[in-house]
Formats: C-alpha cells, structure tokens, sequence
C-alpha cells in the first residue's frame, strides 16, 4: 500500500526521522543505490516503508529538479540493474507536494536481508548511512527468522553443515560475491558468510539456496534439482532418442556443464561458396539459449515437486520446460511485458555473482534480440499455472 | 583546473600499453570517478578492445560524420567550419566513456606535420590545427563531465603523438624490462623535452584573436613495468637486469636529471607506478568476454585458480589506480597555492 500524500509531506518535513532522505538530483547514482539498500535492511526495525525523495535540498526546500519520466525510469531501474540484491520491492513516481515535483522512491524492508549494493550491506544508523558491522550483520540474519521467508531463504530441517561443499565456497562464492574490499576489510568465519549470504540461517542450517548453490548433494534434499536434457532424431517425442543426460550437482557446476552442453549440440554452417567472405551461421544463438535455460533455472519452482527443468532438442525446435507458473506479481496474461519478480531472490543473487545474469528483467529481450539477429523465428512462451514453456525454432 | 589528461606513452610497441589503459580506465571508474579514454592511435586497438566488429563497423560507416575522434576533427579539417562537439560511445560502466578511434586518423599526419613550423609564423589555422586534440578531448570531458581523461596513442615519435602530447597535462610510460623498450626509454625522454620547449616556444607568440590553447605541461608522472615473461616463444633472458636499470634510465632520460648520485631501487622508486606481472591465461578470456581480467566471472570460464588471479588483479590495478590519481594530486595541488 503506498504512502499517501499526506503522509508523505509528514515525512518529507520531518528532520529527524531515520526512514527519509533527501537529495537535490539523481546525479550520484551510488549514493542512491545504498540509500535504497540502507532502507530495504530497515537495520532500526521500524517495519515501514523507507522514503527517498529526489528534488528537495537537505534543508527540505525545493531543490528546482524536473521531473521527468526518464528519471523515474533511471531510478526504477535501480531494482533490476543487479547491483542491489536480493531486488528490494520498491516503487517510484512522481507527486506534487506543496506545489512542488517531487520524485519518490518508497522501499519497503526486504523480508531476506541482508540486502546488499555491490556487494557491501549498507544501513541506517540514526540520520546518516554507514556500513553494517559485524553486529549489524547478525541481528539482519536473526531477523530473517521471524519472517515469511521465500522458499529458497527456508531452511531444510534436516540438512547440516556437513552437506556443504566449504571448498566450493570458499573458492568459488566467495570471490565472486564478496568484493574485494570487503574481503581484505573484515576477517569473518566461513559460517558467519554462510549466514550472511543467506545459504545457512543464523544458526547454521543449510537454506534450499545453500543446498542449490553449494550443496555436495543437492538432489538428496530437492529430488528435482536438476536439468533433464533429452535430444530426439525428429519432430516429436515418439522420434528416436539420440542423447539423454542429466545435468545436476551444484550451481556453479550445473551451469557450467550447461554452458558445455549448449555449445556442443548447436551446429554452425559455413557457407564458404556463397560469397566472397565464407559465413559462419549457427542453427540457434548460444546466447539466446543460455537465457532461456538459465532462467529456467533461475525462476522455477523448487518447493513441493520432483519435476526437472525438461530441455528437450527435436530436429526443427527446442523446447525448454520449467516447473512453477509465472510467480508474484507477474502472471500467465502479463507473462514477458516487462514485469519482473523473483521467486528465488536468493538463487537469483548466487546466479548475478557468478556472472550468469548481467542483469534482472532482460532475459526476454535478449532471447528475443538473440534470435532475431541469428535469422531465428520470435521465441514462444507458454506460461501456465503450473509450468512455463518456451519453444525456439531453428533457422529454416 | 579542468579535467587532467593522462597519455600512456612509450615509443616501443607491444609492451602491452593499450591493455594497461583499457584496464586502469575501468579501474578508475570503478573506484567511483567519471572517466573518459581516448583513443588517438591510428591503429584503433583500444577502441577494438571495447568493441565488437559491428559495433565498430556502425561507427566508421554510419550515416553523417563518423562517431570518432577523426568524424568530429574531420569536417574541420577540410574547411568545413569549426571544430564540432565530440561524440563519446557508452562502455558497459557508465561512469566510463570511450572516445572511439578512427584507422583514418593517419590521414590527419600531414597536416599536423605541416602546421607545427607554421606556428612559428603566427598561423592561427596552425595554432588550431595542432590543438585540435585538445579541443576534442576538452569537449568529451565537459560532456562527461570527467574527473580524468585517459589517452593512449600509438608507439611512434611522430606529429600525431607530438599533438597527443601538447593536449596532455600527464604522461604514464609503460615499460617492459628488455633492450628494445630501454632504447625506446631512451628516445622519448629528449623527444617529450623538444616537443614542451618547443610548444612553449610557440605559446610565446602574440596571436591575432583569442584562441583557448593547452598548456602542454607533459609532466612524467612515473612508469609502470609491464613484466612478460616471453617474447617470440623465448623466454626473455634476465629481465631481472633490466629492471634495475630503469629506475636511473626514467631520471637521466625522461627526467633529464643531471643528479649522478645513484637512482633508489624499482620497489622504493617513488616514480615506480606499479609492476604488473603476465596474466597469462587470463588474457584470452578476458578478451573473449571483452571485459577487464578484474571483472572476470565463473559464467565467463575463470574457475577456482583463474578466478582468484582474477580477484588478485583487481587488487593491483586498484593500487595503480590510487596512484596514479595520488600523483596527479601531489603535481596540481602546489600549482594552485
């Protein structure tokens, strides 16, 4: 529910409150990105939406901005750029108070924090903003048991350290999603990052993140953790089975092995008489399919199904099946509009600090930009309650 | 002061220079500050670098002048009217902006050639001509609005790098540790001297109108030592030897020192920018995923040993860059006390 006018201009004349800033411009898109990250955390606890206005001075009078849409675009587009993750639910738009425009970022407290912006956890202390500490860092890890966590921040009751692979994360998740400033500034244990990346609970139980990301054994805990990947001599199903793989094991190698696997079953053609220059063409874009598949892997859903990720390669197209309807605010009729929500924010941070995901919500135009270039026809997608399935033609 | 510009600048090519501009212009703009790199060697290399062939391809044949350092000084050039506003092609930071370069600026050699004696006389169009570069880059870092302004040029002693050099406030010279690259030491030294004298030579002569012109300060800011280990697939034999030697060979050539008590040792050498090591294996991947060998990721095949050299990298380019930077304070501030 956003804040209406009146509560807004409360907030906006009040000096002392730790849920508002000001700022005259949207230059420093920094400065913003760890305001928004300092309120998702809500390190003060207030459970209320924090506020950043853009257009008063820090004294709260008009600051003379023009509002215009592609500011409110930049600003929205603080969410899905990646550098603030898990993606903190927040909106923008414009309001006039006191006869002035107003630009306004209201952010709700992230129901998995810690929330960071490339890669430091930022938080409210009193009036100003400053970086958590190790203290700050633990009650933000307690407070997610209290919360109504997404399935992958859960933990799974009967999973203990043991189930995770400490060498995969300290040589792999670390630095990848630690900057190395952080590194170099705070000597914390393993576990206390576990905690901190949300892949244990506080007290050190495996989340459905952790086990995904870094398990030994992901399949023990979530029987359908992997990607079933069938390739057929035809057009449909009851064509004969050339390939048939399993891809599982944890993130990193799970999509590695994808990326391998890709790569191996696309066919170039070389035309080398047709023109001057011989021409390289591929059946499918790699990229295209990388997105389609990682995406796959991204947004399904883990809870409550024993269902892989179906990738299956016919002669003429690929179809490429997820488990889980389109999930939060996105649904089956506004399916690839532009609408993003993450089922998995957890997963979705681990995918962006491997480098698997450059940025939230482009995964569609890029599949769709990808395929367009190659000379493929527009991808399909089928979202369903239950399932999403996207089909890729091959170039005719 | 406006924006300083920095030129990596070394008369010995392959010694890795656009490489280290590529990756100390990302560093720079992820250290926070608002960057431009320019690229004025004729060879486009750095341009390539962030790149892909279509993207450049768009570049050089749009419609209308060329999106490039030469599509803005062209027009000009041909007496087509003034010099227009640079035009700066996004990278994938956007605190970073890139100048692209133009394989057709070597046509711009002559002319530049031409113009330096005619300063001498009082030419204005000399005077234009010459400081074109300047005027170019001064444009692209007020649209950016810049903290710092890279440039890399091409190895040569040439006009086009004389001009280079008069629009620079800064000079970073690479050096790898062999014979040919201390020769190169060598020459640039007296060539970087001849070229300030004879701007301010230049800047002395009373000119009809008011023409904006650089100041050609030039000063050597230090070298960074670009350490490879091979050369034509032989090892390079005791580069350890000619390490030592720069530290004497930057202070009597480039510096003109006449001082002959003995240069302090490379690791105490305050002149000493950075010594970067041979990413080796990094380097493929890095230009695979056209990005800097710092921001390589799992996705991009840097696995265990590679990603934690990768980690390691950042932390040495980043203290380059924070010296770099330190330096140029240190060269500004007493200027204006």
């Amino acid at each position: 529910m956003p804040l209406s006018d009146p509560e807004l201009e409360d907030l906006l004349a009040d000096m002392e409150s730790d849920r508002v800033e000001r700022k005259e411009s949207a230059q420093a898109a920094d400065k913003i990105g760890q305001a928004i990250c300092a309120f998702a955390n809500d390190l003060p606890d207030h459970r209320l939406p924090g506020v950043l206005f853009l257009g008063v001075k820090d004294d709260g009078r008009p600051a003379g901005l023009a509002i215009t849409d592609q500011l409110l675009q930049n600003l929205a587009a603080h969410r899905d750029q990646g550098n603030l993750l898990p993606p903190p639910s927040m909106t923008v738009r414009k309001v006039v108070l006191h006869g002035q425009e107003l630009a306004v970022v209201e952010v709700q407290p992230s129901n998995t924090p810690p929330v960071r912006y490339k890669g430091q956890i930022w938080v409210r202390v009193g009036p100003r903003r400053g970086l958590a500490n190790g203290d700050d860092e633990r009650r933000l890890n307690e407070r997610r048991r209290s919360l109504d966590l997404p399935f992958d921040a859960r933990p799974q009751q009967e999973a203990t350290l043991a189930d995770l692979d400490r060498g995969l994360f300290s040589d792999t998740l670390v630095p990848s999603l630690v900057p190395a400033a952080v590194l170099a500034a705070n000597g914390r244990s393993t576990e206390q990052r576990l905690a901190a990346l949300r892949l244990t609970t506080a007290d050190g139980i495996p989340t459905t993140a952790g086990l995904l990301t870094v398990g030994k054994d992901p399949l023990r805990f979530l029987p359908g953790a992997y990607i079933q990947f069938l390739r057929v001599a035809g057009d449909s199903l009851a064509d004969p089975i050339v390939d048939e793989k399993r891809l599982d094991g944890p993130l990193p190698a799970l999509l590695r092995t994808l990326d391998e696997l890709l790569r191996i079953n696309i066919r170039v053609a070389v035309d080398i008489t047709g023109g001057p220059l011989e021409s390289k063409t591929p059946d499918y874009p790699v990229a295209a399919l990388q997105q389609v598949v990682r995406n796959a892997v991204m947004h399904r859903t883990y809870e409550h199904t024993n269902s892989p990720v179906r990738l299956t390669w016919y002669l003429d197209r690929i179809e490429v099946v997820s488990p889980g309807g389109p999930f939060g605010v996105v649904t089956t009729a506004s399916f690839g509009s532009g609408i993003t929500d993450y089922r998995n924010p957890t997963l979705a941070e681990m995918m962006h600090g491997l480098g698997y995901v450059q940025r939230f919500g482009a995964g569609i135009p890029i599949t769709r930009k990808g395929l367009a270039d190659n000379g493929n026809p527009p991808p399909e997608f089928e979202p369903t309650e239950s399932h999403v399935a996207v089909t890729i033609r091959s170039r005719s | 002061m406006s924006a300083p510009v920095i030129t990596f600048f070394n008369n010995k090519g392959g010694v890795g220079k656009t490489s280290l501009v590529y990756h100390i212009a990302w560093m720079l703009a992820d250290l926070g500050h608002r960057v431009v790199v320019a690229d004025l060697d004729p060879q486009a290399n750095l341009t390539t670098a962030f790149l892909t062939e279509e993207e450049i391809e768009r570049l050089w044949s749009g419609a209308g002048p060329g999106r490039t350092v030469w599509g803005t000084i062209r027009p000009f050039q041909e007496g087509e009217g003034g010099l227009g506003s640079s035009t700066l092609t996004t990278t994938g930071d956007d605190r970073l902006a890139l100048l692209a370069g133009d394989l057709e600026l070597s046509a711009f050699e002559d002319d530049l050639s031409a113009s330096w004696p005619k300063c001498l006389d009082g030419d204005p169009r000399a005077f234009r001509i010459i400081s074109a570069f300047w005027s170019v880059l001064q444009s692209a870092a007020s649209q950016h609005a810049a903290e710092y302004v890279l440039v890399d040029v091409g190895p040569s002693l040439g006009a086009i790098n004389r001009a280079a050099l008069v629009a620079s406030d800064f000079v970073v010279i690479p050096v790898a540790p062999d014979l040919f690259s201390m020769q190169g030491l060598r020459n640039l030294g007296p060539a970087l001297q001849k070229w300030r004298t004879g701007w301010r030579q230049r800047l002395a002569i009373d000119l009809p109108g008011r023409i904006a012109l650089p100041q050609g300060r030039m000063d050597a800011l230090g070298y960074v030592v670009l350490q490879h280990g091979v050369r034509l697939n032989r090892p390079v034999k005791a580069y350890q030897r000619w390490i030592q030697q720069i530290p004497d060979v930057f202070r009597t050539s480039v510096l003109g020192s006449q001082d002959h008590s003995p240069a302090p040792a490379i690791d105490a050498d305050p002149f000493c920018l950075g010594q970067l090591k041979h990413y080796r294996s990094l380097v493929p991947l890095a230009q695979e995923a056209r990005k800097p060998i710092f921001f390589l990721s799992h996705a991009d095949g840097a696995y265990g040993g590679h990603l934690q050299a990768a980690r390691d990298a950042h932390g040495d380019f980043a203290v380059m860059a924070e010296r770099i930077m330190e330096r140029i304070s240190e060269a500004v501030e007493p200027r204006s006390t």
